[in-house]
């Protein structure tokens, strides 16, 4: 019995060390990609529009677990606020990147 | 004496040495226990261009996602196209130093409006060089004005009208072809 536990702990150890090591060559300092299930390159991302309280335009992207949000700017750098949504409202189809599997838990 | 005294300042300075290492080094740790020290604290972006064609930068480092516009050093963004849709070129629609439209001015101006299907407008005016910046700042505004004036006339929504006089110049002032590409207003098309 004993031994047992001891085997599965052992056995255990290494499956842990085995995880960590394959994150080891997955989270490296490249975060050029999308490390879930489809493994895409950020560069693929679809947006939407969501509108802050000033009523300014920021990009918007729901890629299953992360959220991505950046301000739009024009060629002169100045924030886009266009009123395509009133403040705090959102306008497009920016869920894309969640997958059927994840899904968009929260 | 003076040796010892020596020696004791040496010891010192070399427990400091080390005491800062040490200090720096716990620096490093915290910086990057979010990945358990595996990327040292280094996160490499790649670019997403957005719909308007601007870049961003971003990263995943795993389960968070970040982005931040990609500007240059002047705050302005790195775009591919801009959504400029329509420049118009100011000889054919004003006359020199006024912010007056012609009667047939507005109606190509009301046509472009009504024809284009943008959620919103940015009107920008410009002027080539000659004459102070302060003239030019007020004449390019009032222009830009007069356009937008016009927009809201044909039902577009306006997002900003900014006159940028001779600070953003389109071409060489060195040059009449150049000066005349300057005196325009930019439309930019928000869809």
């Amino acid at each position: 019995m004993k031994l047992f536990k001891i085997t599965a702990l052992v056995g255990l150890a290494t499956l842990v060390t085995a995880c960590e090591d394959l994150q080891m060559t997955e989270n490296g300092p490249d975060k050029t990609f999308d490390r879930g299930l489809d493994k895409k390159h950020l560069s693929q991302l679809e947006a939407g529009i969501w509108v802050d309280p000033n009523g300014c335009d920021h990009w918007i992207i729901d890629d299953g677990v992360e959220g991505y949000l950046s301000a739009r700017l024009d060629k002169y750098g100045k924030p886009v606020c266009s009123g395509v949504a009133d403040p705090t409202y959102t306008a497009g189809d920016f869920k894309k990147g969640a997958t059927g599997l994840i899904g968009d838990p929260v | 004496m003076v040796n010892t005294l020596f020696k004791t300042i040496r010891i010192a300075a070399g427990a400091a040495l080390v005491a800062t290492l040490a200090l720096q080094g716990a620096a490093v740790n915290a910086q990057t226990q979010s990945q358990s020290g595996r990327d040292k604290g280094q996160y490499i972006p790649t670019i997403w261009v957005d719909p308007d064609g601007c870049e961003h930068w971003v990263m995943d480092d795993g389960v968070e996602g970040y982005m931040s516009p990609h500007t240059n050093r002047q705050g302005i963004p790195v775009c591919h196209r801009g959504n400029v849709c329509g420049v118009m070129q100011s000889d054919q629609f004003f006359a020199t130093n006024s912010a007056r439209i012609s009667k047939s001015g507005q109606a190509r101006l009301r046509d472009f409006f009504t024809k284009n299907e943008a959620v919103s407008y940015i009107i920008t005016g410009h002027t080539d060089s000659r004459a102070s910046d302060a003239y030019n700042m007020r004449l390019s505004l009032n222009r830009a004005n007069s356009v937008a004036k016009v927009a809201q006339s044909a039902g577009a929504r306006i997002a900003d009208v900014r006159g940028y006089g001779e600070r953003m110049p389109a071409a060489s002032n060195g040059t009449t072809s150049g000066m005349a590409k300057n005196r325009r207003v930019e439309i930019i098309c928000i869809r």
